[in-house]
């Protein structure tokens, strides 16, 4: 491949060309999955979030769960996707929302409104990740929402993660990762607070890829995930 | 110059009818205000004409004449719009349109590309538009607008031959009356003996001029298929309006909604006619008894679902009642051009664009406009600001736009902050080391270990009425429930707020 750029001349094309390239890895990447955005949780989840399905994060507050869903949107915008997350409360940081690539589209709401607003999205098609941040919310879902919201996720072939403080899916969830996070603290100055250790367990994850991936998922049911503060 | 003509005979009516397709069925006429508390009949269809009713009736005589008869009354609004719905018809197939009270007429040169067949597959094409606007139209195309208007009075498609000598033999037996308004000028032919076109046309021009003046040799020209009047084009206006007054105030949402409902198919109806979507709304209402209501209703994405403008009209609607019961409706529609977009081959495809489109502006229904869109930066160190701008709905929307992306979340996981927005006021217990507990309105908890305090401070060149001006102290705080809150206190008020929860 870099034989084959250095025949062109003109380095502005020879950089174009390269930008388009496709590495070997990726095309031999597991086609079930799509990165998480975090190399521990990959491995954990045997390849990453489901495709065409639906992941659930679950945790108390402070445990990595818009953490790990900003990874998951960074990650898939990283790849080209388009991207989308619906919002309950309007609580995205601006800093974490300032990455380059494809836009966000970013959908702030009511609880009641989320798991509407949601359907739209995912029935509009071609959102490679969809994200559902209920971190705060307190509804009631009935089972028929998470039926309908998995019947256009696995129509249209896309990852779908709903965050929120309790277990919500049960079974409608093909993936479930439950956080618990370590808080640590620099009183030097900002930032103030530094770091945060989590602890990320796989609770469910359907439909493994390969046997190896199965077998390490058996070996490690839980991994340690860290997030740096970005001040 | 080969020119489009397009008539629609009793245009005030027609476009009364608009309103109320389903009165095509039966004999209906028009009552237009003659005096205080008097209404004649002034315009009427064929079943009507046949039934017995004639202009000068008033609305009592022609309904005992012809018991089935819907009556309308002539409005202003309706007229407007009636009008601008027929010049829509000329904008569907051309750039420029020329309009002359109950005709329009346009260039046709160019049609031949799209309709090889021939001017007649032309203007048969340009006839079903007008129907599916609502008109019955009466469309020729000839060289001259003369000749043009004059084959619309005669037939209800006509194709004058381009060439003069063709021309002339197709105008010969048209009836003198079609080539000119002038009563007298058309009794003075009729006494002469010369009652068509031909045998006006075979008069000399110098001795009718003598006789009947400059406008008597301009029929004689007209008669000739030789027209020297101008085509004067304009082009569509920036809006597209639609109207309606209503029959009796309406004070409720639904009913409101059903007539916004009519107003918008038609609208689109003319926007996809000049292959347009709508990119936003203004309503204005008239209210009873007096004043007027105007909302600006943005769309998210350029849109043709009627639907979706009306559930956003309905909800902005619903958040803002008008403060009186509402007598008339004027909507004005803001044309955008849906765009095409070229996917990118080795990138994942976006969302194709029309549904974007729909989907954008159903989530605007469902959440507010502003509440949709991309994240954007704004220029203030308040750490909870934060804009939202348009999400793109072109080729930049999916993975197809230009450069690869780099997101540096993927390297680099780092902290979230979940702020709230307005920040919320808490009370805190402070000791000599700091913040020692918080109360808030879902939080109650001890602080385990804070650090801070850390101060900002901004906006000092604005002014306190915009907002301007602020200091904070902040803390990060560990509390008791487990959670990682960010606090600060206000250097003015001296009053904590919380402005969220790490997560």
């Amino acid at each position: 491949m870099v034989r084959a750029l250095e025949l062109v001349r003109d380095p502005e094309i020879a950089a174009e060309i390269s930008a388009h390239l496709v590495s070997l890895e990726r095309l031999s990447e597991e086609r079930g999955r799509r990165a998480t955005g975090l190399a521990a949780l990959d491995a954990l989840l045997g390849g990453g979030w489901p495709r065409a399905a639906l992941s659930e994060i679950s945790g108390r507050r402070s445990s990595g769960r818009t953490a790990v869903v900003r990874a998951a949107l960074a990650a898939a915008i990283s790849a080209g996707e388009s991207t989308a997350l619906v919002d309950v409360g309007g609580t995205l940081d601006a800093r974490a929302a300032m990455s380059k690539g494809p836009p966000l589209l970013w959908i702030r709401c009511l609880a009641a409104q989320a798991l509407k607003a949601a359907d739209l999205v995912v029935a509009a098609g071609g959102f490679g990740t969809v994200a559902l941040d209920l971190c705060d919310a307190r509804l009631r879902i009935p089972d028929a929402a998470w039926v309908r919201l998995r019947h256009a996720a696995r129509a249209q072939g896309t990852t779908v993660l709903v965050a929120s403080d309790t277990r919500r899916l049960g079974a409608f969830a093909a993936a479930a990762v439950d956080l618990g996070g370590a808080p640590a603290f620099d009183t030097e100055g900002p930032p103030l607070f530094a770091r945060l250790e989590v602890r990320a367990h796989r609770l469910r994850n359907g439909r493994a890829q390969s046997s190896s991936s199965q077998s390490d998922q058996q070996q490690q049911p839980c991994v340690s995930l860290a997030f740096m503060s970005r001040s | 110059m080969r020119l489009a003509c397009v008539h629609v005979p009793q245009l005030a009516l027609q476009a009364a009818l608009r309103r109320s397709p389903e009165a095509r069925e039966s004999p209906s006429a028009l009552l237009t205000s003659v005096g205080k508390n008097r209404s004649r009949v002034t315009e009427l269809d064929s079943r009507a004409r046949s039934a017995g009713v004639r202009p000068g009736m008033t609305a009592a005589q022609a309904s005992a004449t012809c018991p089935g008869l819907r009556l309308f009354t002539a409005t202003a609004a309706d007229a407007e719009a009636g009008a601008a719905a027929l010049a829509d018809v000329g904008y569907a197939f051309a750039p420029r349109v020329e309009r002359d009270g109950e005709r329009i007429y346009f260039a046709a040169d160019d049609l031949t590309r799209l309709y090889p067949q021939g001017d007649q597959a032309i203007a048969q094409a340009v006839q079903a538009h007008a129907a599916r606007l609502g008109f019955g139209a009466r469309v020729a195309i000839a060289s001259t607008k003369g000749s043009a208007r004059a084959a619309t009075r005669a037939h209800e498609l006509a194709v004058v031959p381009a060439e003069r000598a063709g021309a002339r033999a197709f105008l010969a037996p048209l009836p003198v009356h079609f080539f000119t308004d002038d009563a007298e000028l058309c009794a003075a032919f009729r006494r002469w003996g010369t009652r068509t076109a031909g045998a006006v046309a075979a008069l000399p021009t110098s001795a009718i001029a003598l006789r009947l003046g400059p406008a008597g040799a301009a029929v004689a020209r007209l008669a000739r298929g030789e027209d020297d009047e101008p085509f004067l084009p304009q082009l569509p206006p920036d809006a597209l309006e639609e109207a309606v007054e209503l029959d009796y105030p309406v004070y409720e949402l639904e009913p409101l909604a059903f007539v916004l409902r009519g107003l918008c198919d038609r609208a689109l109806e003319r926007l996809a006619g000049r292959s347009l979507a709508c990119a936003g709304l203004t309503l204005r209402l008239t209210l009873d008894p007096r004043g007027l209501d105007v909302r600006e209703i943005p769309v998210a994405a350029p849109t043709r679902e009627a639907k979706i403008l009306v559930e956003l009209a309905r909800l902005d609607l619903a958040r803002r009642p008008p403060e009186a019961a509402v007598v008339g409706v004027h909507l004005i529609a803001l044309p955008a051009r849906v765009r095409a977009t070229q996917l990118d081959i080795l990138r994942p495809s976006g969302p194709a664009p029309n549904r974007l489109a729909a989907t954008l502006a159903r989530l605007a229904a469902l959440v507010g406009p502003e509440n949709v869109g991309t994240p954007a930066a704004v220029d203030s160190w308040r750490e909870e600001a934060i804009a939202v701008k348009a999400y793109p709905t072109g080729g930049s929307s999916g993975g197809s736009s230009g450069a690869p992306a780099t997101a540096q979340l993927v390297e680099e996981p780092g902290l979230c902050l979940r702020h709230r927005r307005p920040p919320e006021e808490i009370e805190v217990l402070m000791d000599r080391d700091g913040p020692a507990a918080l109360r808030g309105a879902e939080t109650t908890a001890r602080i385990l270990v804070a650090a801070g305090p850390y101060r900002l401070s901004g906006e000092w060149w604005r002014d306190t009425a915009e907002g301007g001006s602020w200091a904070r102290d902040y803390w990060d705080v560990h509390a008791s429930d487990g959670a990682v809150y960010r606090l600060h206190r206000d250097g003015r008020s001296g009053r904590f707020y919380l402005d969220g929860y790490y997560d």
